[in-house]
């Protein structure tokens, strides 16, 4: 049969472009490490751990931390508490103790809770991060459920996190000698995250906070309501309260400590604690017997590192002793095959 | 339904001509065709039916409403439903737009014109329009309209010439004759209009060289079959006019209905994708059921007392219910392991592959303009899985040329091209070709190099003009002269064409022929022979004679055919000559060229006439006719002069040898599978070097029956295994020994090379149910496997059994319309481009101009892919298993209650999906390898962050705990984590790598500052309540302590074992790129001329690719115009009754068919 031809035309708009990406011919480097390279960098990061995990581990050891479980101490008012119904009976509890050593430095006095859901998801998201911006002081939506008290009123601020704040008052006073208890100066400041003090939490603009939160209510389980929270220091009521911001911040585990106060360093304090007689004074608000959870106080130094916990350290000094375990074994391994199948520069691609 | 259920009904088909309202009654279908799937209406319902039968889309979807439900959404709805919803958009579009060409193609041929007789008047139909019953006229090159009896035609006695290229792939015309009652019809419009014969026949199938019915018309019947019926997707040729009467229409034509379906194509990661989902879905459930449990006993035993001081109302839930909706919450939380973005990355990087191959300048073939184009993006990575290729014959392994070689003409071999040292050389450019200007006749595209032939023929050796002349007087050919003046032969076998045009240009020129004469011009003078006899070919004989009686007087036999059967006619005195003729047909077949022996004998007046008389009267006796006859052909074909050989190349495309050969080293299986006759594959596999002599065996498999080709089946396998000793008992063995083989890395195959070549008889019985696995069995083990004479549809057959019970990846490869169904339906259907037809090239999942491309597409853009994918899914499953089972082990710790743990971070995810698509190489499916590393490094990745903040306070001595900072600190362990585990995973560092793993990082520390920052606070402090979580966290030491931990912690053991793996298990795959590394240096690179030499018992390639019955047409002047009808003279008349020679044809022809059988012990 006679073949049709089609003339064979120049048609440069059909043929491909000569680029190196489209042709994949882009310039490219091989990530081929030898075998001696890879052992000879097992071994470095080995000594990195290790290295890293005894220094963790000596400046852990050297910060102090002391930690007192009120529960069970103050068991008359934990059981007074189960009852929401005393809620306007004051409770007070003091807990001595004795510090064998001083405490030097910054002492920082955090409250600790166990069995504490703060990270339940219906919990977490139960805030209005617009009301605690001050913006829209009526804007509860995203507070379910407790965003309206049972008459309609809005709640200020709303959500189950605010309702479950944290409202114990612990002071700490400090047995000079047998007759003299001295209240150990504590600064509230510097407790919360600049963010969060400055530009997360603002109170509604008005001349006076009562009137700034009208048309609101406070939360069920709050004895005053939020502009009342510190009546000692007008600046620290509304959202801006310290502690309020403090306890805002959700916790990721159960278990968790929260920064109370710090030591003010005058006077006997100047060093840090000395070491003697305390006790805290707890004013007894925050149930925790009915969810079957605990509280203390802890009273700690910091290292470079931040708190007082061996585990950072101890993981690194495990990983590094791992990583020098496997390095041994694969080099064992790789000396006695080597002869066998490689040359000594072979190539081990990853 | 309705067309199916008349379809089961339908067993016999009545239909009488000229008579629609009867035909109507039996609801034929009509002539549309519909190719497309949708209309406007069932566009959205089917579409969307069929998307959401993917895995994904129903579970996305199934997410989606438990996400708009409040009580357990845990996540926005809008994060699934806005890629969902572009996702089935643009399939949805693509899909719209793949059916819309299709709607348009067919419109295009739907509405295509034809002439059918309406109310006694020819009138112009569109062809949607053309019922069956009708008479339609067809002229000359056009396409068939429907399955047609051919009526009349305006060659004499009602023949007519079609082209059957759309159905079978072959070039060669083939003759359809009309019945003779039917055939006097003629033209006469008013005589067509009356006619109203009834065709009772059987039902509509696919059998394309099987017709069974019967006409009866003016109280008689007649028989029809197959000789008389023209199938749609012909084309007319040489046949100015020709009538016929609509059988079968649209659906119901053979073309149609072997036209497989187009189905949908998955590739086998999507499969296993799809497999791996459902995995992962259980594997959730579990999760969540696991959280759910934890959460109900949580529930009871802390969370009861807990919600009443954290909840307004008291005891609103019971715990169990409250597992059931965090059973919920979880399934959507967790489902980030198979985000949808896993499904559109897959996507987008398979468009990135198929732009890649596009733009292949390496794909690109100049001489048509024809880049390579995927048609298809979705299965590039099944490139790189291909196990068996499927290929064509004509125009895909050869260029459907044949062009005369060289010859050996008295012992001596022209055609070779010598260089200056008197060595042989292949054929350079810059070899002046031999120039035929001086000749006038000459056909100008033919090139011969070797100038000696000419000067042999100017110095006028008898020998040589001897075999010209024969060339130039033995053949079929028919001669036109076209209005320029010009020479046009019409061949039905392009081998003799070559044969015809290269005695033409030396000289000998075949003008013109009548049933007596044959007139041809030797060296510019018009010499007129004498047909005395006409010794037809047949499958048997092997061989053509004619005997002719020069001017002067002499009367000679010439004859050509098959060496091995031509070599016991010659004459004792040839043996010097034969055995120098013999190692150079050796030569000539060892170098893949088709091979014809060349003889002659003069003949003795009286004794011719003797032989005549005995001709006459066999032919007029009655019984044994055909014995009597081929007895005396014997007779005369005996002590035949050998004057040579000839060899035709049946022209390769460019690089097909090596194309083939560097595929095989690749252990892909090639098979061919072609329409040609045996001899003609068989000649193409050794030319291609699929079938060498080295091999051990070749099974040919011809059985005509069931009971036949089964015992041939189990004696080729009784062969197979008698000669490896090892095989006891076949299949299990022989798998048992392949896994050896593979695992052991032995060099050489004990096995040996097999081929096995079947012909289309043989499969349709093979393919039957029983005999299946048999063949499949076998096929399997041979290196090479030829199927000749083969059906489209039987193409998609042998495909859908490969796929189907070797479970292997297949490829197709074919240029015509008779490949579609076979393209189809194979895992990855190539269509070569830049031909006349596109069906094959739309029907195609890649297209591109010559077969070498092949070795390109699988060899470098096939692996590609495919490594690039697996490495691709490999690391996104790690990636989102550590990422998602944090939120696992998060769960128990904040009271099951589906917290997730970094929500926020989700968001900045994308960027680093892409460093996947770019350069990486090499992986396996270790899906479960990944798992378990995901499920390691977000244990590392957890606790790690847990225990160095369970009791942890920052620098300043804040509460370091917080919830908001535990999930930045893992978020960025998490990124640094993957980060440098795409940077060990990638292979090749380019510049791009560099930009999308740097990027990505950066991309990662700027979205988390942004999102963190005051002012996005101060706009919408509900969404982002993030803000200066960021700059607080990593700020303190501490964190990135932790950070720097997580990572060495997650990485070093990957390290490690990698290292481990590549010293104590070295993969096989490793081996074995080693082995081909090796090979590719040992490989010479240029081509390599098969160099092995055949035994002469394999050599005969000669293809007789034209029907028999030819030398009858001929002699009977049946196939000659009335014009070229010499008077009738009282010579030698024409010995046969018109009626008499065409049922002698229609038996030949059902002959040829069996003398296939006959001829099976024939090893070729």
């Amino acid at each position: 049969m006679p073949q049709m031809k089609r003339t064979p035309q120049d048609c440069p708009s059909r043929l491909p472009e000569n680029t190196a990406v489209k042709q994949q011919q882009l310039p490219a480097c091989r990530l081929q490490l030898s075998a001696t390279g890879i052992l000879s960098g097992f071994f470095a990061t080995g000594v990195f751990c290790l290295g890293m995990g005894v220094i963790l581990i000596l400046s852990a050891k050297s910060s102090m931390e002391i930690e007192i479980n009120y529960t069970k101490i103050c068991a008359s008012c934990a059981k007074l508490r189960e009852n929401a119904r005393n809620f306007d009976k004051e409770c007070t509890c003091s807990i001595p103790f004795h510090l064998t050593q001083t405490m030097r430095g910054n002492v920082y006095m955090y409250y600790k809770l166990y069995g504490f859901y703060q990270n339940l998801h219906g919990y977490l998201l139960s805030r209005s991060n617009s009301q605690l911006l001050g913006t829209d002081v009526k804007d509860v939506e995203t507070c379910a459920p407790f965003s309206k008290s049972h008459d309609g009123t809005p709640i200020a601020p709303c959500g189950a996190i605010a309702n479950s704040l944290f409202n114990d008052t612990i002071i700490l006073s400090y047995k000079l000698n047998s007759s003299v208890h001295i209240q150990v100066p504590m600064l509230r400041s510097g407790i919360t995250w600049w963010t969060d003090k400055y530009i997360k939490f603002r109170n509604p603009s008005s001349s006076n906070l009562s009137s700034a939160f009208a048309g609101t209510t406070k939360p069920p389980s709050w004895p005053k309501p939020v502009y009342e929270l510190d009546e000692n220091d007008p600046g620290n009521n509304g959202f801006l309260n310290d502690d309020f911001i403090v306890w805002m911040r959700t916790a990721a585990f159960p278990t968790f400590k929260k920064l109370y106060r710090r030591l003010s360093r005058t006077q006997h304090f100047i060093e840090g604690l000395p070491a003697g007689n305390y006790s805290f004074n707890v004013s007894y608000n925050f149930p925790v017997t009915r969810f079957q959870g605990e509280k203390s106080v802890v009273l700690s130094t910091l290292t470079w590192s931040g708190g007082h916990s061996l585990f950072l350290g101890l993981a690194y000094t495990v990983t590094g002793a791992m990583t020098w375990l496997a390095a041994f074994s694969m080099m064992a391994v790789h000396l006695k095959l080597k002869g066998k199948r490689f040359s000594p520069d072979d190539k081990v691609k990853l | 339904m309705f067309c199916s259920e008349k379809k089961l009904l339908e067993v016999e088909r009545k239909v009488k001509a000229n008579d629609r309202e009867y035909n109507e009654k039996f609801q034929y279908a009509d002539n549309r065709i519909h190719t497309s799937k949708y209309n406007i209406l069932t566009f959205l319902p089917i579409n969307l039916f069929e998307q959401f039968q993917r895995v994904a889309n129903a579970y996305f979807l199934f997410l989606l409403i438990l996400q708009l439900i409040p009580e357990i959404s845990s996540l926005t709805w809008f994060t699934t439903i806005v890629p969902l919803v572009l996702v089935i958009t643009m399939t949805a579009v693509k899909d719209a737009t793949d059916d819309c060409f299709r709607h348009k193609s067919d419109n295009q041929v739907n509405n295509r014109q034809s002439e059918v007789l309406i109310d006694g008047k020819l009138q112009n139909e569109k062809w949607m329009n053309v019922k069956v019953g009708d008479i339609i006229k067809l002229e000359n090159n056009q396409f068939v309209a429907a399955d047609l009896l051919l009526l009349s035609s305006s060659e004499p006695h009602g023949l007519c010439y079609i082209e059957t290229a759309e159905l079978d792939g072959e070039t060669n015309l083939k003759v359809r004759h009309a019945l003779a009652v039917t055939s006097e019809l003629g033209a006469d419009i008013s005589r067509l209009a009356k006619f109203d014969g009834i065709v009772v026949c059987e039902a509509p199938n696919n059998k394309l060289d099987k017709f069974t019915g019967v006409l009866s018309w003016k109280d008689s019947k007649y028989p029809l079959n197959n000789e008389k019926i023209i199938l749609r997707g012909c084309v007319l040729r040489n046949t100015s006019w020709c009538f016929g009467m609509v059988i079968f229409a649209g659906p119901d034509t053979k073309l149609m209905q072997n036209s497989g379906k187009t189905k949908f194509k998955r590739t086998s990661i999507d499969r296993l994708m799809n497999t791996l989902v459902l995995w992962i879905f259980g594997f959730l459930v579990c999760l969540g059921i696991i959280l759910a449990i934890g959460n109900s006993i949580w529930e009871k035993q802390v969370g009861d007392q807990f919600r009443s001081f954290l909840f307004w109302k008291e005891g609103e839930k019971n715990s169990v219910f409250s597992g059931f909706l965090t059973f919920w919450s979880y399934i959507i939380i967790l489902n980030t392991v198979v985000p949808i973005s896993l499904y559109v990355s897959v996507e987008v990087i398979r468009l990135g592959h198929s732009y890649f191959i596009n733009w292949d300048r390496k794909m690109y073939y100049s001489g048509k303009a024809t880049p390579a184009e995927a048609r298809t993006t979705t299965l590039n990575e099944e490139l790189g899985q291909i196990e068996y290729v499927f290929s064509d014959k004509t125009g895909t392994l050869t260029q459907n040329i044949m062009t005369f070689k060289k010859c050996s003409i008295n012992g001596r071999i022209y055609g070779e091209v010598q260089d200056d040292l008197g060595r042989k050389t292949d054929i350079t450019k810059k070899k002046e070709p031999v120039d035929f200007s001086v000749n006038s006749q000459a056909e100008r595209t033919f090139q011969f190099f070797d100038h000696n032939l000419m000067e042999a023929i100017k110095l006028g050796d008898p020998k040589v003009h001897e075999f010209l002349r024969l060339l130039a007087l033995c053949h079929t050919v028919m001669s036109e002269e076209n209005s320029a003046g010009q020479l046009i032969y019409q061949v039905q076998s392009p081998d003799e064409g070559a044969l015809v045009t290269a005695a033409r240009n030396f000289g000998f020129t075949f003008k013109s022929r009548t049933p007596e004469t044959i007139t041809i011009e030797e060296l510019g003078t018009l010499v007129t022979y004498q047909l005395l006899a006409f010794l037809d070919f047949n499958n048997i004989r092997k061989r053509m004679s004619v005997i002719v009686r020069n001017p002067k007087g002499q009367i000679k036999l010439y004859s050509k055919g098959a060496d091995t059967i031509l070599f016991e006619k010659l004459h004792p005195s040839n043996e010097d000559l034969l055995t120098l003729t013999s190692d150079h047909l050796s030569e000539f077949a060892g170098e893949g060229l088709r091979t014809l022996a060349i003889a002659y004998r003069d003949l003795d007046d009286k004794y011719f006439k003797e032989w005549h008389k005995m001709l006459e009267d066999a032919n007029t006796a009655t019984d044994e006719r055909d014995e009597r006859i081929a007895g005396l052909y014997e007779e005369i074909e005996r002590d035949l002069m050998l004057l040579g050989a000839t060899a035709v190349e049946d022209k390769l495309q460019e690089g097909v040898i090596e194309t083939v050969t560097s595929l095989s080293l690749a252990n892909i299986k090639i098979w061919v599978l072609t329409g040609d006759k045996q001899e003609t594959a068989i000649n193409i596999g050794y030319a291609c070097n699929m079938l060498t002599d080295d091999m051990n065996d070749v099974f040919i498999i011809a059985g005509n029956t069931a009971a036949e080709v089964r015992e041939e089946l189990r004696k080729a396998k009784e062969n197979l295994f008698g000669q490896n000793r090892s095989f006891s008992n076949g299949h299990v063995v022989f798998e048992k020994k392949q896994q050896l083989e593979l695992a052991s890395v032995v060099e050489e195959t004990i096995t040996g090379d097999y081929a096995l070549v079947i012909n289309g008889h043989s499969l349709a019985h093979a393919l039957e149910s029983d005999v299946k696995n048999d063949l499949l069995e076998l096929a399997c083990m041979c290196k090479t496997v030829v199927c000749c004479r083969v059906t489209p549809l039987q193409k998609a057959q042998v495909v859908e059994l490969v796929k189907k019970y070797r479970n292997a990846v297949t490829l197709a490869i074919g240029d015509g319309a008779n490949d579609v169904s076979m393209i189809k339906s194979a895992h990855i259907g190539v269509g070569i481009s830049g031909q006349e037809g596109l069906q094959a090239v739309l029907a195609s999942d890649y297209s591109f101009a010559q077969f070498r491309y092949l070795q390109r597409l699988l060899l470098v853009h096939g692996r590609w892919s495919y490594f690039r994918m697996c490495k691709f899914l490999c690391y996104f499953f790690y990636k989102n298993f550590a990422f998602t089972l944090v939120h696992f082990w998060f769960g128990f710790f904040c009271g099951f209650s589906a917290q997730d743990v970094n929500d926020q971070n989700s968001m900045d995810y994308p960027q680093l999906y892409q460093p996947g698509q770019q350069n990486l190489l090499f992986n396996k499916r270790k899906f479960l390898i990944c798992m378990a590393h995901g499920i390691y490094t977000s244990l590392a990745l957890f606790f790690i962050p847990y225990g160095a903040f369970y009791n942890a306070a920052g620098e300043d001595g804040q509460h370091l705990a917080d919830y908001q900072s535990f999930a930045v600190t893992m978020a960025t362990s998490l990124v640094i984590v993957v980060s440098v585990q795409i940077a060990l995973d990638t292979s090749y560092w380019t510049v791009v790598n560099h930009v999308f793993i740097w990027g990505s990082i950066a991309t990662y520390f700027s979205i988390l500052f942004t999102m963190h920052s005051n002012g996005i606070f101060a706009i919408f402090p509900n969404q982002f309540p993030f803000v200066g979580n960021a700059r607080h966290s990593l700020t303190q030491k501490c964190i990135w302590l932790v950070i720097l931990l997580t990572t060495v912690a997650s990485v070093m053991p990957v390290v490690a074992f990698r290292f481990l793996k590549v010293d104590l298990f070295p993969t096989l795959s490793d081996q074995l790129r080693q082995r081909q590394k090796a090979q590719k240096k040992a490989r010479p690179l240029h081509s390599r001329r098969p160099q092995t030499r055949r035994s002469s018992s394999r050599r005969s390639g000669y293809a007789f690719a034209h029907q028999e019955g030819y030398g009858e047409l001929i002699t009977s002047g049946k196939n000659m115009r009335a014009k070229n009808l010499p008077p009738t003279s009282g010579l030698e008349k024409t010995l046969y009754n018109s009626t008499s020679w065409i049922e002698n044809l229609c038996k030949k022809t059902t002959d040829t068919v069996s003398s296939f059988s006959q001829d099976k012990t024939v090893k070729l």
